[in-house]
């Protein structure tokens, strides 16, 4: 019976969603629980919004809802009182939220229906769903339904609501004409069958969550606007005698939907064509890699469409040349991207909006003076568009487990990265004036620099902690962008690259269109690897430990011929009866004999997982070499060595594997040091303090 | 005289007492000295025995921003120690311009490392004292800098575009620095005047506001013309230190002693500019 009702609410959810959406694939539909139809107009003059919204929720749990829970997330900039404003001011960041009048940004619902006309407004409240509680956030409204929606059953809800676009917004705002338009209309929170709605607040540090949809959307801006929204444009009509041009945009099967609109917008459309991109060898090369046919890879032709600023417009190459490079790789490694469309927005400047995800649109950030061998815009490209796979395709909770999304994609950016484009120097910039070509920088790999910076906040979170629940910004940043990326990277070079690759390919693909958690991340892992790494996301997500191994102490010293002392010289039986005074070393005789001492530490908490050794390389002078492994278990382990020759280096864990190492510098010895280095340092740093000296007399 | 001339006398007036550039080199360099020891203890207790491949897995800066992060517990005392020694520079750079200021004023074509000294000595309470009255100068630099810089903020922030923005921060800059060199030049002038006229700070002030009145343009280009060489030859010394390669000990050795002499012709062009101003007040004081 309850079979049979399901049904029937999804022929009729499906009905509805092929009035709405004409061109959408039957059968697709009925996976998706909710349906948004709006319509919005955007006033430049006020900076505001006036928006129609039909919203079809349909239950696909076995639980009867009587509510529903919708994100009003513009009100998290409607007042100082907001949880976002609160967590900013206790981050000492209120500066960025403030607003002159006029200036603060909310949403109001001016009406809310049902579909057989009930007025839903009177038994709406807004609600403070996270810790610590918050009651003048209104960034989560929960409306009480005349009757719960039973499962298979759906809802449709009539909203009508203004809005106004916060001046200085976090991901959306506007400046003078430019709008970038984010979590601006009313959106359900996702229901999750025995556990309710998962509908957080509008968090500093955090980004979203919600449920896969269709979308059909009608802009009207003034005509001179150009404009560039999720999906694809499907019709555009003028209104030449109000000025006022009408873009309708549709998508199926996204969670999100945003747009953006200014008259200083290029827009140029190219296409990543799947057959010219990716030659037969690397066709060939990744089949091998993830043991499927070259078949199964194949990449679909990509209509890749850029707005870009006028004053960017000598970017556009660059821009193309990134974003080819992330459909190309993440398609190949992970699967191939399935929307038709992608648009790469160069956000209106001072709108807030820079390196942000949507699904099939995000934005980048440029600079007018650039430097070729900075890879900026590049990163963000490659990062906002790898969004679209983590966070766009697999949807994991953004507010709960952010390492989801931001950690796997910051380990993929630096692959396609290193691939794509190799070491990228580091920037230094004063004033917004490039000084690369005057100072050199060094050129660093993406992951050699997120797990230095991340190692501060080694023992401030784990990574697997709720967004708004981090320390600070800072740790919830470093954690769930570097420091969980350079754990993903430490367990590819622990299975190796072929495990690893179907680890992230089969995870992918399962969780396709879906909601994973961090479970199913580390269960995928220890199906494909077939070993149980639990202990690894124990040690390195779910706690805030230090890993650190160090070679402590190398000392090697040559080993006496004679050693001085009483000797027994005789048997057992006698030795009280005789003895001599000194005694030869037995083995060498004259041969030089040196005995080597190796002190190898665990400085930190963290330690290696059952099977798991440390190796230990050692390396004479005479180029032999010796191969030793410690199980790290304990807090300290020692090796010793007589060999005829003096001990020339020593690395511990010479391949390289843990990178989750919070100091590498530990992790080696030599006789010689890092040569000349050294004195480099110090000679610079002598030189500087020296000019600030000189400075300082300068103006004294 | 034309501008020229006083440049040439000024440059002639430091290059034939290039010593005090020397020792005030020496100074400095045994001060830097003991700023650095302990992070240059630090680098080399943790990175001395680092073994360093072809491919290193790490960029060696990252191995020092590494044990930076390593030592943080360190960074207390060691900005405590850096906050002392700052203190203490800012009394020696007022003992070493009074040593300056004194020799270079000095008719004496000879110097010496004790006159240079015993100058300074001479003149230190004095230049402290001028230093202290430039306090209120230093408050109607920067209401004066807010003043001016008010009309590029208000440009900047209603841009739409990023070049009105940078081109903003560049004047600004720009602005600064030449408001900067026209109230350094006061304080130059007065200790010129307490060195010169043998006056004290407070008349030196008010003989050097009476000066300035009338000298004030003729000085601050000539200021400026210096500040200009410098930044150029600065930027000269920066792109050709960029050639050189730090990795093989010759490389290492050339930009050690380019470093070194950077420093010195940074000091001598702190003299050239004292003789400069020298040379003008002696041929315009009675003017």
């Amino acid at each position: 019976m309850k079979k049979r009702n399901k049904s029937k609410m999804l022929a009729a959810c499906l009905f509805i969603s092929m009035l709405l959406f004409p061109g959408i694939i039957p059968g697709l539909a009925q996976e998706r629980p909710v349906i948004y139809k709006l319509a919005v107009e955007l006033l430049p003059e006020t900076a505001s919004l006036q928006a129609k919204e039909t919203i079809v929720w349909t239950n696909l749990s076995h639980d009867y809802v009587p509510d529903i829970h919708l994100h009003l997330y513009w009100n998290a900039f409607k007042n100082e009182l907001s949880t976002l404003a609160k967590e900013a001011s206790r981050e000492k960041l209120f500066k960025r939220f403030k607003a002159e009048k006029g200036e603060w940004g909310w949403i109001k619902i001016t009406s809310l229906t049902t579909s057989d006309g009930q007025d839903l407004l009177p038994a709406a409240v807004f609600i403070s769903p996270d810790e610590p509680p918050n009651p003048d956030d209104q960034t989560v409204l929960r409306v009480v339904l005349p009757q719960p929606v039973a499962p298979g059953q759906s809802l449709t809800l009539n909203i009508d609501f203004q809005a106004k676009v916060p001046k200085n917004g976090l991901r959306t705002g506007y400046f003078q004409d430019g709008f970038f338009i984010s979590q601006w209309f009313p959106k359900p929170g996702v229901y999750e069958e025995g556990r309710g709605w998962n509908c957080h607040e509008y968090h500093l540090n955090s980004e979203f969550y919600a449920d896969f949809a269709d979308f059909k959307v009608k802009i009207t801006v003034p005509k001179d606007f150009v404009v560039g929204a999720c999906g694809q444009e499907v019709e555009k009509t003028e209104d030449l005698a109000a000025g006022r041009a009408t873009y309708t945009y549709a998508q199926e099967n996204i969670h999100d939907f945003a747009w953006t609109a200014s008259p200083r917008f290029i827009k140029i459309e190219r296409w990543f064509k799947g057959e010219e991109e990716v030659t037969p060898e690397e066709y060939q090369q990744i089949a091998g890699l993830l043991g499927l046919s070259i078949q199964d890879l194949k990449l679909p032709d990509v209509r890749m469409i850029l707005l870009i600023e006028k004053q960017h417009k000598n970017q556009v190459e660059r821009h193309f040349r990134a974003l080819r490079a992330a459909i190309k790789y993440y398609g190949l490694w992970y699967s191939p991207y399935p929307y038709q469309t992608i648009t790469m927005v160069d956000p209106p400047f001072r709108t807030g909006s820079g390196g942000m995800e949507y699904p099939t649109l995000f934005t980048a950030g440029t600079s007018v003076i650039l430097e070729k061998d900075v890879l900026s815009p590049e990163g963000v490209i490659i990062h906002e568009f790898g969004h679209n796979y983590w966070y766009g395709l697999v949807a994991s909770n953004e507010f709960e487990e952010a390492w989801l999304d931001e950690g796997i994609n910051t380990y993929s950016t630096s692959k396609v990265s290193a691939v794509a484009y190799g070491a990228g120097r580091l920037p230094l910039k004063i004033n917004g004036l490039p000084l690369g070509w005057l100072i050199k920088m060094p050129a660093v790999y993406d992951w050699q620099l997120g797990r230095t910076i991340s190692v501060p906040v080694t023992k401030l979170d784990p990574i697997v902690t709720p967004s708004w629940k981090f320390y600070n910004s800072g740790s919830y940043s470093l954690n769930v962008y570097y420091r969980a990326a350079t754990s993903l990277y430490t367990l590819e070079r622990l299975l190796g690259e072929k495990i690893w690759a179907r680890v992230m390919r089969t995870y992918h693909q399962r969780y396709r269109f879906r909601h994973p958690r961090t479970e199913d991340f580390i269960q995928v892992v220890n199906e494909v690897s077939g070993q149980n790494l639990n202990w690894f996301f124990q040690e390195f997500f779910y706690q805030a430990k230090d890993f650190d191994y160090a070679i402590s102490y190398v000392e090697t010293k040559l080993k006496p011929h004679e050693y001085q002392g009483v000797f027994d010289d005789l048997p057992a039986s006698t030795q009280s009866q005789s003895k001599v005074e000194s005694r030869k070393n037995p083995v060498r005789g004259k041969e030089k004999i040196y005995e080597t001492v190796i002190n190898l530490r665990r400085y930190g908490e963290a330690k290696l997982g059952p099977g798991f050794t440390l190796k230990l390389k050692i390396e004479f002078e005479d180029g032999s070499t010796e191969w030793r492994e410690w199980d790290g278990q304990s807090r300290w382990h020692r090796f010793c060595f007589e060999k005829p020759v003096k001990i020339k280096q020593v690395w511990l864990d010479p391949e390289g594997l843990w990178l989750v190492d919070t100091n590498l510098s530990n992790n080696s010895y030599s006789r010689l040091g890092p040569g000349i280095r050294i004195l480099s340092v110090t000679a610079n740093l002598l030189w500087l303090v020296q000019n600030v000296l000189v400075t300082c007399f300068s103006w004294l | 005289m034309i501008l020229v001339d006083f440049l040439k006398s000024g440059f002639n007036r430091a290059v034939s007492k290039f010593r005090l550039s020397l020792y005030l080199w020496l100074i400095m360099f045994i001060i830097s000295l003991i700023i650095i020891v302990p992070v240059s203890y630090e680098v080399r207790a943790n990175l001395g025995h680092l073994a360093w491949t072809e491919k290193p897995l790490m960029p060696f800066e990252l191995n020092l921003i590494e044990i930076f992060l390593a030592n943080q517990n360190l960074l207390a005392s060691y900005s405590v120690f850096i906050i002392i020694m700052l203190l203490f520079s800012v009394l020696l750079s007022v003992f070493l311009s009074g040593g300056l200021f004194g020799q270079m004023l000095s008719p004496e074509a000879r110097v010496s490392f004790r006159d240079f000294l015993v100058d300074g000595c001479r003149h230190f309470w004095q230049f402290l004292l001028s230093l202290i009255i430039f306090i209120p100068f230093l408050l109607i630099f920067f209401l004066v800098f807010r003043l001016l810089s008010a009309p590029l903020k208000l440009w900047s922030a209603r841009a739409v575009t990023e070049w009105p923005v940078i081109l903003a921060s560049w004047l600004t800059v720009l602005l600064l620095a030449l408001l900067w060199t026209a109230f350094r030049l006061v304080l130059d002038l007065v200790r010129i005047f307490v060195v010169g006229e043998s006056k004290r700070a407070m008349a030196a002030y008010l003989s050097t506001l009476r000066f300035l009145h009338r000298h004030f343009f003729r000085l601050w280009s000539l200021y400026l013309l210096i500040g200009l060489a410098v930044i150029l030859i600065s930027a000269g010394w920066l792109l050709l230190v960029k050639l050189l390669s730090p990795a093989s000990p010759a490389g290492l050795l050339i930009i050690i002693i380019l470093s070194q002499a950077y420093i010195l012709f940074r000091l001598l062009a702190r003299q050239i500019l004292i003789g400069v101003e020298a040379s003008y007040f002696s041929a315009r004081k009675e003017i």
